[in-house]
């Protein structure tokens, strides 16, 4: 693996999405001031505002990064450096995951320090936060596979309607863990086996992503 | 591999569901330029593409610069110089950015040639690529390449779409690389006029098999149109090399690919009187070969 190649392709990537890294750091901070500004009702519509920030970032970073190089031509400009299928895949994948972690970090330190530094919010809500905002790092984690697997738009926006939907799903359902629910709005954090078994299982998925994405992209004959 | 080669396939094969490239054989030595010429969907850049690693071939082998392809492609490409008519740079960054860019992926970069071939296309390096027009897009990602300095270009349609004075500045400068005798050049085009204008051998493309190879000025000294009077009674004899051979009246039209001029001769001795013996453009040559072997199949 040539590292110095696929370093400097994550880098040529993030200086071509650095506004769209700015303008969610910027959003983010928006919203976690809404949520703090305005009671209950400044809450709920700032983590929905925090929700649709990370997502449509992460949506956008997949399509900018990915399905935009072949639809822009871009394509054969890359893969004519001295590079191969693997490390164009490792650069993307990095690329979008890195990039992505920027906001989701900063946004998931924001919605937990808020929540533990602001007493009429329950403390006990830390880890339904934290799997969620590793839910959408999946979500996003998917999108991001498909697009660079298909390399198509309409994969690319079927995978997004997909992973909103089971974004959703995934919510209701940990909200619905009896163990979880049964601390999640309490004054203590409480991270139970559930909730723990859960975290896993979202890492695992990722690494499964990744891992069915290499295999996929070892095996395409071509690459334009 | 012959050390001298540096392009190299071997029965090369590709399939797609409404195309297959068949059994291609292609050889390009170091310091040539070889005119890769076919129409549209002929397979040039089915070829090319494989030539650089981008696709891979079924079946044969690929030799570049003495690296296997696609396994070795990595150490291939440091040193081909790929344009393609389909490539694009990213719209949102400048030229010199671009430049940057690709000065540090390649050590053999060279940044007074390069601000050398921004002045002679033309380009602003401070330009965002999104307000370049066809022919400053083409020029740039040319001069991105040309000023690394690569042993092997291959341009894939690099004229399609340009007009005629980015054209001619394209290929001026194309020229002028051509002076380094150990830079190999692969410039595929349906334009046959610019093929012939820079090409020292020439290849025929079509319906993803090679019909034809070799150097240029053989083209053009061995194929002739010849017409002749035939008059009634008279046979005309079977010259080698011929072609296509049509009649109106007394007057026959024969296309060979063999001249010689003791053709004229052997005419004249059957009776029948040669009119007129002309050279034939390399576009002319291109489509008689292409019909004749469509017409063969056919047969």
């Amino acid at each position: 693996m040539n590292y110095a190649m696929v370093r400097m392709l994550i880098l040529k990537d993030w200086y071509l999405q650095r506004w769209v890294i700015l303008g969610s750091l910027v959003g983010g901070a928006i919203a976690l001031a809404i949520t703090i500004s305005f009671g209950k009702a400044g809450f709920f519509i700032g983590m929905i505002l925090l929700i649709t920030i990370l997502i449509a970032s992460g949506d956008q970073l997949a399509f900018a990064l990915v399905v935009n190089e072949r639809k822009e031509k871009t394509l054969a400009f890359v893969m004519s450096l001295p590079i191969s299928s693997i490390e164009y895949t490792a650069s993307k994948v990095l690329a979008n995951l890195l990039i992505f972690l920027v906001p989701w970090t900063a946004i998931l330190a924001g919605s937990l320090a808020l929540i533990l530094a602001t007493p009429a919010i329950p403390h006990g809500l830390v880890p339904y936060v934290t799997i969620m905002c590793i839910e959408i790092l999946v979500t996003i984690c998917f999108v991001s596979c498909v697009a660079i697997v298909s390399e198509s738009q309409s994969w690319a926006i079927a995978t997004v309607i997909v992973g909103n939907l089971g974004f959703n799903v995934v919510g209701y359902l940990v909200a619905h863990v009896a163990s979880i629910a049964a601390t999640m709005f309490g004054p203590v954090v409480v991270w139970d086996t559930a909730s723990v078994a859960i975290l896993v299982a979202e890492l695992a998925t990722m690494i499964l992503l990744f891992a069915f994405t290499f295999f996929v992209q070892s095996r395409k004959t071509h690459f334009l | 591999m012959m050390g001298n080669l540096a392009v190299h396939f071997e029965g090369v094969g590709k399939k797609y569901t409404h195309f297959a490239l068949e059994n291609i054989h292609l050889e390009l030595e170091q310091g040539s330029i070889m005119g890769f010429i076919g129409a549209n969907g002929a397979g040039k850049s089915t070829t090319m593409r494989i030539l650089m690693g981008l696709v891979r071939q079924d079946c044969g082998t690929v030799e570049v610069l003495g690296h296997q392809m696609p396994k070795e492609q990595i150490a291939a490409k440091r040193e081909i110089g790929f344009v393609s008519e389909d490539m694009r740079l990213y719209e949102a960054a400048t030229i010199a950015w671009h430049m940057q860019l690709v000065g540090k992926i390649y050590p053999t970069w060279d940044q007074t040639y390069a601000d050398h071939l921004c002045k002679h296309f033309d380009l602003k390096p401070q330009q965002q690529v999104k307000g370049l027009s066809h022919g400053q897009r083409v020029k740039a990602a040319l001069m991105l390449v040309l000023a690394r300095r690569p042993r092997l270009l291959v341009l894939d349609e690099p004229t399609t779409g340009l007009d005629p004075v980015a054209r001619h500045e394209v290929l001026g400068e194309l020229m002028k690389v051509l002076a380094d005798e150990r830079r190999t050049i692969l410039f595929s085009s349906h334009n046959t006029l610019d093929v012939e204008q820079i090409s020292d051998t020439i290849t025929f493309i079509d319906r993803g098999r090679i019909i034809d190879s070799g150097d240029k000025e053989s083209y053009l000294d061995s194929w002739r149109r010849m017409r002749l009077d035939v008059p009634p009674g008279v046979t005309l004899p079977a010259l080698p090399g011929t072609i296509a051979t049509e009649r109106t009246g007394r007057i026959a039209v024969l296309t060979t690919c063999r001249f010689d001029p003791a053709m004229t001769a052997l005419c004249r001795d059957a009776g029948a009187n040669m009119q007129s013996v002309d050279r034939m453009t390399l576009e002319e040559i291109f489509i008689q070969n292409v019909e004749s072997r469509r017409e063969r199949v056919i047969a």
